[in-house]
């Protein structure tokens, strides 16, 4: 369990973040949506100690970091890294030993090709791997779907489910709603740095019916597109 | 294996793979390195008393580089915080050596002490992100090497324009002088990375226009900002008005032929020969003639598929 309490988190005198509480169970995945600028990936950052915050992250986990994946929107990948060396470099980081790369390798990735030459899905691919690699007990993906192929798309909704019957800890942000519909127990919809609505997964479909109606708006009609 | 050593072994195979694809077999690209760095340091001492000062503003400048954002928050995320902070440590301690050995030969020691406690600090410090403030600049006509490039960068033309001040109160010329050269040194900076092939392709311009475009936007731009500190110096010693103005004119002149030597690979970063031909220009500037034909027509060739 990691416990989340009054998580706030200041930009200057821009307040993103605003007294956020949020109850992580094991065996669960929560799922977070909102409009972009929402503060989900602001929130990661603190969860994963990149950031600095007021309130409190408790947990069953010491120190989190060394026990949290984070997959982030877009990887950070040194230049001219393979894939292959970036999975070692990974695994090497949390002291374990090099399994076989190839057999590991499920996503088909070019491994003995530069990093930064992967298109945005191979990249979020190759970084999910990595953090599977690790073994960890807490998984932070954000926008694990974007870019990423359908066929792979399942392979990541599958992993994900077996995460949590492993017993593991996901936190997941997603702006398709459907794969959150597919994987999540409970989700929270953060709008300017606070949680306005959560629903459990028989109220999934109120609230994206909710979120529709208040995102989409006239939004369309303004553009008068004829 | 030991997570940092395994960490500064792959930095090493990394360099290597850099020196290859810039043309050079890894030995030779560090023998000439190491060469250049010591050349062009025992040249500072020889041309300016400011050298330390400059040595020191070069430890924090390549220091800082390893601090960015992203690359800071990938190491604190895959490795324990321990580690996280001896490979910190240790990236800006190798960094800083070249120049504390050179401050050290020097014999300037306060300079060497204070390289290598920055460095050393710099390796803890978290610079913060915060802010969604945006930097103003009077370059968003056209966007972007100049927008962006004086944002990372503006500190340095705050300690040129800082210097010129210096230069007049202490009624020292050639500093003045040497503030000029920081701006258009630094200016050349923003053409050193090739942008992505699509900032070339949205262009609807052939390749000649696009180039003369290129070249009369980091004029005018390189003029905002170069322009006080020579009106500053022409108003300080108007006697050397022609010195003053000289220096302005090799200034567009490296800039244009930057521009053009950048373009020239494209859509590859500058390589070998583009860099020893630009190294000769600065050594003999009247090369500046040659270097600068070559390469725009080297550049028309290289853009002439994406811009027909």
């Amino acid at each position: 369990m990691i416990n989340i309490e009054n998580l706030s988190k200041y930009y200057g005198s821009h307040q993103v973040l605003k007294g956020i509480n949020l109850q992580l169970a094991a065996g669960q995945v929560h799922g977070i949506v909102g409009e972009n600028g929402a503060g989900k990936t602001t929130l990661f950052k603190c969860i994963a100690g990149l950031e600095d915050f007021e309130g409190s992250i408790q947990g069953d986990y010491k120190p989190l970091k060394n026990h949290l994946g984070l997959l982030p929107t877009d990887p950070f990948f040194f230049s001219k890294i393979t894939g292959r060396e970036y999975l070692q470099l990974l695994c090497n980081a949390r002291h374990l030993p090099l399994p076989d790369l190839d057999e590991k390798n499920i996503f088909d990735l070019p491994l003995n090709q530069y990093a930064a030459t992967y298109s945005t899905g191979m990249k979020k691919k190759l970084a999910l791997t990595a953090i599977l690699l690790q073994q960890n007990e807490v998984f932070i993906l954000d926008e694990p779907f974007n870019g990423v192929d359908i066929q792979s798309n399942m392979v990541i909704t599958e992993i994900i489910q077996q995460l949590r019957s492993l017993g593991k800890t996901l936190l997941i942000s997603s702006h398709i709603f459907s794969t959150l519909n597919d994987t999540c127990d409970r989700i929270y919809l953060l709008k300017d740095g606070q949680f306005v609505r959560q629903a459990g997964r028989d109220e999934f479909a109120d609230l994206e019916a909710e979120m529709r109606a208040f995102t989409v708006g006239d939004r369309v009609a303004r553009l008068g597109l004829g | 294996m030991n997570p940092i050593r395994h960490y500064f072994q792959l930095q090493f195979t990394l360099l290597n793979r850099h020196i290859s694809e810039f043309g050079l077999v890894p030995w030779l690209g560090y023998v000439l390195s190491v060469g250049l760095f010591i050349g062009l340091s025992f040249f500072l001492y020889y041309r300016t008393e400011y050298a330390p000062y400059l040595l020191l503003f070069g430890t924090f400048g390549a220091v800082l580089n390893l601090g960015e954002r992203f690359r800071n928050d990938f190491i604190k995320t895959t490795y324990k915080t321990a580690e996280c902070k001896k490979i910190r440590l240790l990236e800006n301690s190798i960094i800083a050596l070249p120049f504390l050995i050179i401050l050290v030969v020097k014999k300037d020691y306060l300079a060497a002490l204070a390289t290598m406690l920055g460095a050393i600090l710099m390796a803890f410090i978290q610079f913060s992100r915060s802010s969604n403030f945006t930097l103003p600049t009077p370059f968003n006509r056209c966007p972007f090497e100049f927008a962006v490039g004086f944002r990372k960068t503006f500190f340095f033309h705050l300690l040129a324009y800082f210097l010129v001040f210096m230069a007049i109160t202490v009624g020292n010329f050639n500093l003045g002088v040497f503030s000029l050269i920081l701006v258009f040194m630094v200016c050349l900076t923003y053409y050193s990375e090739m942008e992505a092939t699509y900032f070339v392709w949205v262009h609807a311009q052939q390749p000649k226009l696009f180039l003369w475009n290129k070249i009369k936007t980091g004029l005018l731009y390189s003029t905002v900002l170069s322009l006080p500190i020579a009106v500053s110096l022409i108003l300080f010693k108007p006697e050397y008005t022609h010195i003053i103005i000289t220096f302005q004119l090799l200034g567009y002149a490296y800039l244009a032929t930057f521009i053009l030597a950048k373009y020239s690979a494209f859509p590859k970063n500058i390589g070998l020969p583009q860099s020893i031909l630009l190294a000769l220009c600065f050594t003999m500037p009247p090369l500046l003639l040659v270097a600068a034909s070559l390469f725009y027509r080297q550049s028309t060739r290289s853009l002439q598929p994406i811009l027909p």
